[in-house]
């Protein structure tokens, strides 16, 4: 991995590319303490999606708050950046309305306002069963063990309860509604604040039970713990390995894992959204979710299958559409047999991703390989040229293969970056942007594709199975997919000192013959899952 | 300061309609002057792309697949001085002629010979346009890395600086494109036109993109007329500063726990709770004469989804549009009354990202029947996002007028503006008479920055158009003005100087 890295320098050094090679710097000096034993973490705030499963899990709320009135995540390729995270104005007033408009939606609900308060409230301003829900309440919101003091900050609350005033219509739930209010503006409830307690080195501290709960909830489903987990922590059953471990397989188990799956797949290869209509949209997450689904959860076995699998999850309309034949009993697995395909790489929803000029762009295909599977990085243009046009030198040629030609001009300073790009993207040329089959450019039926293409220094292929086989037998997609995992569980990208903490996950990954459950169970159980380094500034 | 009245406010009619109270001069608003003279309102519109298409001279288009030549829809000819004819772009201020001021044939400097950011002249764009551009358009500083940050203040934000403590809201920063679009990457920088002091990442300025957040925030804060409705509003408001105290409450025992990395992030936080809870506890606004509460646009229009900005196949109908039209008009009714009300003074809305990739079928089959738009003469409509307009996306529609004819489409929010002002009866004279507001694209056409020498692109700093509407001193509404190559933060600071700055300078530029 660490030689491939190197002839891409190698590379780009001789021809002048501009931009970064390689793995990301970290200019702020070695961490205090060895990431083998604990990982430098922050203060991370909730994401859209975390917030909206958190109050719905908490409150009941179906209405997908946080995607209509926050400003929307940025994806590199996740949501989970916390590095970028920053607090602001439009930030707070967005909160405030989110809080305002989903305690309302609780309390007028009476259903799910009497699943959050256990008691019927003897007279409006009822502190006991005020007390009674808060009890149950804040530990919840808060996901963390609440003490008496933290409960009596929310009293005065009550006051809006019992207020005798003509003008409004206030009763005991007026209370519980600012409660909830209060609680969903809260940094704790808002942020996964880690403080854990000082171990023997400095720098380094042990997480308490709670916040593993946490760790373990928004990593398997971007969700708050459920009562199962709360109690696992408050039993100290998660500080040891074997605790852990076997919570995060019962968590696996659960139907939001799958969705998690799904999700951290689809943003870690660009197809989050793809632009076609909405029922070949949903049968391309169909297709994808339920290879996912297969390979790492229902049926125990190497994660590479996620690459090398020969067959794929179709209904009649989406087997018609990649003329594959159709499955029987009108929805099922069919074998790739015949055709070039295989995994992932096969699907209509990679396929259809980084595309350019209305059609496949072999550059940005190649570009989503050599950063996504191969994490490795791709120097950006020279500021000199403009990538919002097609490529000038041989504009008027009829073939889309001649058309990039200036591409390959060893004499030109473009070759040098192109060369890692370019060759990779053609060898999936065969396929369009709906990933169906074609013999020639669109359109023009006299440019007959060769689908020829290769990954320099380390092989020829032709199509995606055979790129797929080259991926993994050179070792890159399992190195790949750890450092990916590794990014969206930390929240930000793995420094340079985390290097042998990332590689000596890689080994125990491939030990294990690629169990991808395997891999994740085993990064919960680990001792550095229950420590934290702190973060330099 | 003005007499302060008993909170007279509008009367909520029956329908959610707004009855203004007669308008008395007692009920001005207070404090319009500071330290350092009377100051106006100041606004900025941005629209993301582009003033022409890639290799189209300024009078070339194809239309509907017809290759046409003909002058008329670069937005500015040569054509300088007074009683000009409006230009496609131009046709939404058709009646406020008088009322703004264009001035063309503005550049920012660049090193055509070097490509290295240190090479960067002062003010001057870095050789990358994505990113390069963004800095010395909107605060006169110097880019040296393709990134979309501006390094230093920008003009909006001098003119909060200079009424900061006036007015309940330092400034109202708003963004009417909602979402990046393109499925697997980010707008990772293109969607802040408003930086504080300073500039940069700690200075950037996230603008609130759903118009229902917005409109709470200025609006929420007014006391009713009649006792009981004041008084429930008297009871929400202190439930409000409850709430709000209890979370702040937290601050010390939360901050007093963590690393000091964390503290940073948490007091931040925690920092723009209590400028909320500040703005609760300022004195409410009073609804008066031409303030008058606007009626609740309900939720926001639903966010469209992704496409892959990949050219014009991609860009399916449905995917890519959040009803931006709807939004920016929204925007441009809450800077309106903001203004009007005083309870901001300066005011940035982003109508489209930079770069954007807003899908423009929907606008684009759209004009003329949008309020406020104009269809352009010859017009065939225009598929695929903004940005693969300016950078010929559609292969029937290119160049110059359909170009135009998006660029009409931001310019139409502008002239709503200018016209809601303009129509608001203030003082001796009317609101657009005490505002200042700017519009600028993203770019301007001609020699392409980035390899210095091919002509008639999109991504150019030559040939930059910018408009001021306002009758302030300094300002010549109704004249096309040849900027002979000037810097477009010239036009900023003039900008600016009507609005009261006392400095001449923006970034590195002076005037």
């Amino acid at each position: 991995m660490f030689s491939r890295v190197l002839v891409a320098i190698l590379l780009a050094a001789l021809f002048s590319c501009t931009g970064s090679i390689g793995q990301k710097g970290e200019n702020r000096g070695p961490p205090a303490v060895d990431p083998l034993l604990a990982v430098e973490s922050a203060a991370r705030r909730l994401t859209q999606a975390e917030l909206d499963n958190t109050l719905r899990d908490l409150l009941g709320e179906d209405s997908a708050p946080a995607s209509r009135l926050l400003n929307e995540d940025e994806f590199r390729p996740f949501d989970n950046d916390y590095t970028i995270q920053q607090a602001s104005d439009a930030l707070i007033t967005s909160l405030e309305a989110l809080a305002e408009e989903v305690a309302r939606n609780v309390v007028d609900d009476p259903a799910r306002r009497d699943a959050l308060v256990p008691c019927t409230p003897s007279s409006r301003g009822d502190e006991a069963c005020f007390r009674q829900f808060l009890d149950l309440f804040l530990p919840r919101a808060l996901r963390r063990a609440v003490t008496p003091a933290d409960v009596n900050a929310y009293l005065p609350l009550l006051a809006f309860a019992s207020e005798d005033n003509a003008a409004v219509e206030n009763d005991f739930y007026t209370a519980v509604e600012l409660a909830i209010n209060a609680a969903i503006q809260d940094p704790e409830l808002l942020y996964r604040v880690e403080k854990g307690v000082p171990g023997s080195t400095p720098g380094l501290y042990q997480l308490s039970g709670y916040e593993i709960a946490n760790r373990m909830s928004y990593l398997l489903w971007s969700t708050m713990p459920d009562d199962a987990l709360f109690a696992a922590a408050a039993a100290g059953a998660l500080e040891t390995p074997q605790g852990r471990r076997a919570e995060a397989l019962r968590m696996l188990d659960d139907p939001k894992a799958r969705t998690q799956l799904h999700r951290f797949h689809a943003m870690w290869l660009g197809y989050r959204s793809i632009p076609h209509s909405a029922e070949l949209v949903a049968a391309f997450n169909r297709e994808t979710s339920a290879l996912i689904d297969r390979v790492v959860l229902d049926e125990p076995g190497s994660y590479l299958r996620l690459f090398t699998m020969n067959e794929t999850f179709v209904d009649d309309a989406l087997a018609d559409h990649y003329s594959l034949p159709r499955p029987d009993g009108g929805e099922g697995w069919v074998s790739y047999e015949g055709t070039g395909r295989a995994g992932i790489l096969g699907h209509g929803a990679l396929l259809a991703a980084f595309s350019k000029f209305e059609d496949t762009s072999p550059t940005q295909r190649g570009i989503l390989v050599r950063t996504r599977f191969m994490c490795e990085s791709v120097p950006a243009p020279p500021p000199t040229v403009d990538v919002d046009q097609p490529p000038q030198g041989a504009m008027d040629a009829l073939c889309k293969y001649d058309r990039y030609a200036e591409h390959r001009d060893q004499s030109s300073s473009c070759a040098g970056c192109h060369s890692l790009v370019d060759p990779i993207g053609f060898g999936l040329e065969n396929y369009d942007v709906a990933g169906r089959f074609r013999e020639h450019d669109d359109g023009v039926p006299e440019c007959i594709i060769d689908g020829s293409g290769e990954i320099v220094s380390v092989g020829n292929f032709n199509g995606p199975a055979e790129l797929s086989q080259l991926l993994v037998e050179n070792d890159y997609i399992d190195a790949c997919a750890v450092q990916q995992f590794l990014t969206f569980a930390l929240g930000r990208p793995t420094t340079t000192y985390e290097a042998d903490m990332q590689q000596e996950m890689v080994d125990a990954f491939r030990a294990g013959q690629h169990d991808f459950k395997g891999l994740i169970t085993d990064f919960v159980a680990s001792d550095r899952f229950a420590r934290r380094a702190q973060e330099r500034l | 300061m003005a007499l302060k009245l008993k909170r007279r406010a509008v009367l909520q009619g029956v329908a959610g309609t707004a009855i203004a109270l007669p308008f008395l001069e007692c009920m001005l608003p207070t404090g319009r002057s500071t330290a350092q003279g009377p100051t106006r309102r100041y606004a900025i519109m941005l629209a993301g792309q582009a003033l022409g298409g890639d290799n189209y001279a300024k009078n070339s288009s194809r239309v509907d697949g017809q290759n046409i030549t003909e002058n008329g829809h670069y937005i500015a000819d040569t054509n300088y001085g007074r009683g000009y004819t409006l230009t496609t772009p131009l046709l939404p201020l058709q009646g406020m002629e008088d009322d703004f001021m264009m001035v063309s044939n503005l550049a920012i400097p660049f090193n055509a010979s070097s490509a290295d950011g240190s090479a960067v002249p002062s003010g001057g764009a870095y050789r990358d346009f994505h990113g390069g551009g963004c800095s010395p358009l909107l605060s006169g500083t110097r880019s040296t890395e393709a990134r979309y940050t501006c390094n230093g203040i920008t003009s909006d934000q001098l003119i909060a600086e200079l009424n900061d403590g006036q007015t309940t809201h330092k400034s109202l920063v708003v963004r009417a494109q909602p979402a990046f679009y393109v499925s697997g990457y980010s707008f990772s920088g293109r969607q802040y036109i408003s930086y504080g002091p300073g500039g940069g990442n700690s200075g950037r300025i996230e603008a609130q993109a759903s118009p229902e957040v917005a409109y709470r925030s200025l609006f929420q804060g007014f006391v009713p007329d009649n006792d009981e409705d004041a008084a429930r509003f008297d009871f929400e408001m202190r439930a409000r500063r409850s709430v709000l105290d209890l979370v702040l409450e937290k601050r010390t025992q939360l901050v007093d726990k963590v690393g000091v990395a964390d503290q940073q992030r948490l007091e931040r936080h925690f920092d723009e709770i209590r400028d909320l809870e500040n703005r609760i506890a300022a004195l409410p606004p009073i609804a008066s004469g031409a303030c008058v509460v606007p009626s609740d646009p309900g939720a926001d229009p639903p966010i469209g989804g992704d496409h892959d900005g990949g050219g014009s196949g991609s860009v399916t109908p449905g995917s890519g549009y959040s009803d931006e039209h709807a939004r920016a008009r929204l925007f441009a009714d809450m800077i309106h009354m903001a203004f009007v009300c005083d309870l901001t003074r300066a005011a940035s809305l982003q109508l489209t990202a930079f770069q954007s990739h807003m899908n423009v079928r929907p606008i684009a089959d759209g004009l003329g029947n949008l309020p406020g738009t104009v269809r352009p003469a010859r017009w065939a409509s225009v598929a695929g996002d903004l940005h693969e307009v300016g950078h010929n996306g559609d292969p029937n529609n290119r160049g110059q007028i359909p170009s135009a004819g998006l660029l009409g489409w931001h310019i139409s929010h502008y002239a709503y503006l200018i016209d809601k002002l303009r129509n608001t009866p203030e003082a001796d004279g009317n609101a657009l008479d005490n505002t200042v507001i700017v519009f600028t694209a993203e770019a301007g056409h001609g020699l392409q920055l980035n390899d210095a020498s091919s002509q008639n692109q999109t991504h150019s700093v030559e040939n930059m158009v910018l408009l001021v509407a306002g009758h302030a001193p300094g300002l010549s509404p109704g004249e096309h003005i040849n900027g002979n190559r000037a810097h477009p933060a010239t036009v900023l600071i003039t900008a600016m100087q009507a609005a009261g700055y006392q400095g001449n300078t923006l970034g590195d530029v002076s005037l």
